[in-house]
């Protein structure tokens, strides 16, 4: 009896490939597979922007394998480890640690990172200018400079705080560019981390009597509770200012400056595109969300009033979207 | 096609020195030790470490064995001096060890080691033309895992050793022996995240980062690998009882890999977790079912 179910253990492992293969060596299309690390509204919006994208450029018909690590940095290799042997066209990692072990694990088959606030830094490329081997790919880096700079442009601020996730590595990244905007513009900066998002409130707690405003950059651990963040804010009167447009219609922060991850899909796909056309990784540098056409100002006037803040003509002539009195304009 | 057999065999095995880990604690000391989730990246986080400061593997290996060990008998301490319930001085343990990797990675959440060679790049490139890189990972680590298999095996032989697997079926015998149970269970739970380490800075390399979330859920994988071995093979000799922990991490590898590919059920990859856990449920329940019908024959 014990042989019998040692040996259909030992058959169901040895029919696993079998069963799973089954489905991928049929007529040739293009493949196109996609690991992100979580489920996440952002990276969920990126998912969506290659797929159209490649359908708009002609690749309607192409196979998705859409793959999510679920948090589990020990999934994503495995992820990786799938890809090389369907053979995908083109892999695409979404954020730093599916990236990575894409690239570590996919030698010889094109890898796109998507989302990716340092590539240098994470190793996936030596230098901006050109792709490394098989990978190249799109920063998700967003103007920290000028966002600095909006808030300082309120006028009366003094010290801003910071509120990022010490386990993110985007947001510590990013986090040292707020730092050094902050230090160029004389402005004091205070910072706090969090390890999950249940400390976030907390973090809001601990420095909003001590800054002028709070500023968040894309921090995934941070906006799932962007909700006690404004709370604590408004009690203390203080505005939040976030890199992340899509959250700052109706949550109560006072505006956004940035790019929406659904274009950065599309931008993505665009890249897809052209490697499956027979560009070579190698050559194509790394992208960035720079235009002018990518970035969005959006500004909530009712709680700017709430606030008792006035916000300059000038900036307000530049945003994309302005809301007044709960509505959008 | 052979390819998934040799990534399921290295993805078990790396994680099988894990299990073996989880196997000391749970099953020989019968002590719940949750410090794995913390342990396991630290021993990513010191491998790094060591790689970005030129430091030999050898070396490397052994500094990050002595910190997991260090971490196990933190958890230890909490336990015995200061009296903190078992799984709670785990679970404190744990919560510590994030600042403290973050520190160990230079307050780096994550360290890509596309930028350093690692052992498996090594590897690869000295059998290079031999064989795929698939097939010398894998090599080395049936090599590496038979050798701390081994060693295993004739520590639990020794007097130490033995008494450490009476310790877990009867505490008041070998007190009555003696023996000061506290020791022993310092040893035991150093010995284990010891391993867990290991198995992390392995499973580091393989992925190429280290990361401060590695360890999410990785004793329930440890967990799952031993419950699974158990299932396929019954014994009480040691030898068999090492064996089937690192079987039973394969056969999970393999399970996760069976999962991933259900796509045919209409399931989304967000279902995983769950297809994870009823998995291994299932897999409880024959056990415990065929256990029942055991007991009842006799």
């Amino acid at each position: 009896m014990k042989k019998i179910t040692i040996f259909a253990l030992v058959l169901s492992v040895l029919a696993m490939p079998v069963l799973a293969g089954g489905q991928s060596d049929e007529e040739k299309t293009v493949k196109i597979g996609i690991s992100k690390i979580v489920e996440h509204p952002a990276l969920n919006a990126i998912e969506q922007g290659i797929q159209d994208e490649l359908a708009a450029l002609g690749y309607a018909d192409a196979e998705y394998d859409l793959q999510n690590a679920a948090g589990d940095m020990n999934t994503a290799s495995q992820i990786a480890a799938m890809f090389k042997m369907e053979k995908v066209d083109v892999a695409v990692g979404i954020a730093t640690p599916t990236a990575i072990a894409l690239a570590t694990g996919i030698k010889d088959q094109p890898v796109v990172f998507s989302a990716v606030t340092d590539p240098v830094g994470a190793g996936l490329v030596d230098n901006l200018e050109e792709g490394k081997n098989n990978v190249t790919g799109i920063s998700d880096m967003t103007p920290v400079q000028m966002q600095i700079g909006i808030i300082a442009d309120l006028g009366n601020v003094k010290s801003i705080g910071h509120i990022y996730s010490s386990g993110e590595p985007n947001a510590v990244k990013l986090a040292e560019y707020a730092e050094e905007g902050c230090r160029d513009r004389g402005i004091e900066f205070v910072a706090a981390t969090v390890a999950n998002s249940s400390e976030v409130m907390q973090a809001a707690a601990s420095i909003a009597n001590k800054v002028d405003a709070i500023y968040l950059s894309t921090d995934n651990t941070v906006f799932s509770a962007l909700g006690s963040v404004v709370e604590v804010a408004t009690k203390a009167g203080i505005p939040v200012f976030t890199a992340d447009t899509t959250s700052a219609v109706d949550s109560g922060v006072l505006g956004a400056y940035g790019f929406d991850y659904y274009k950065l899909g599309r931008a993505t796909g665009k890249l897809v595109a052209r490697i499956l056309e027979g560009e070579d990784p190698a050559s194509i540098p790394t992208q960035f969300m720079t235009e002018a056409s990518d970035l969005d100002l959006v500004l909530n006037l009712d709680v700017a009033e709430a606030l008792g803040l006035s916000i300059p003509d000038a900036l307000v002539k530049d945003a994309t979207t302005v809301v007044k009195d709960g509505k959008v304009q | 096609m052979t390819e998934i057999f040799g990534i399921i065999l290295i993805e078990g095995l790396i994680y099988g020195i894990m299990a073996l880990g989880v196997f000391i604690s749970f099953r020989i000391l019968d002590f719940p030790d949750l410090t794995v989730d913390g342990s396991f990246p630290m021993g990513a986080a010191v491998m790094a470490a060591c790689l970005l400061a030129d430091i030999p593997y050898v070396a490397a290996f052994a500094l990050t064995f002595i910190a997991g060990s260090l971490a196990g008998m933190t958890t230890a301490v909490f336990h015995n001096k200061l009296k903190i319930p078992g799984l709670l001085a785990g679970i404190l343990t744990m919560t510590i060890l994030y600042s403290i990797n973050l520190r160990i990675q230079n307050f780096s959440p994550n360290i890509s080691f596309l930028k350093v060679e690692t052992l498996f790049d090594s590897v690869h490139d000295m059998m290079k033309g031999v064989m795929g890189s698939t097939w010398s990972v894998l090599l080395l680590l049936v090599a590496v895992t038979f050798v701390l298999k081994t060693l295993l095996d004739l520590f639990f032989h020794t007097d130490m050793g033995l008494t450490l697997g009476a310790m877990g079926d009867n505490e008041q015998m070998v007190i009555a022996q003696g023996v000061n149970p506290r020791v022993m269970k310092m040893i035991g739970i150093g010995v284990s995240n010891g391993l867990v380490a290991i198995s992390g800075a392995f499973a580091a390399q393989y992925q190429g980062q280290a990361d401060v979330n590695l360890g999410r859920g990785i004793v329930v994988m440890g967990l799952a690998s031993v419950m699974i071995g158990e299932f396929l093979i019954k014994s009480n000799r040691i030898s068999l009882l090492t064996l089937r922990v690192l079987l039973g991490s394969i056969a999970f590898r393999g399970i996760m890999f069976l999962a991933r590919n259900l796509t045919f059920l209409n399931l989304k990859p967000s279902d995983l977790q769950l297809i994870y856990g009823l998995s291994i449920v299932l897999l409880l329940l024959v056990t415990g079912r065929k256990q029942k019908k055991n007991k009842r024959s006799v």
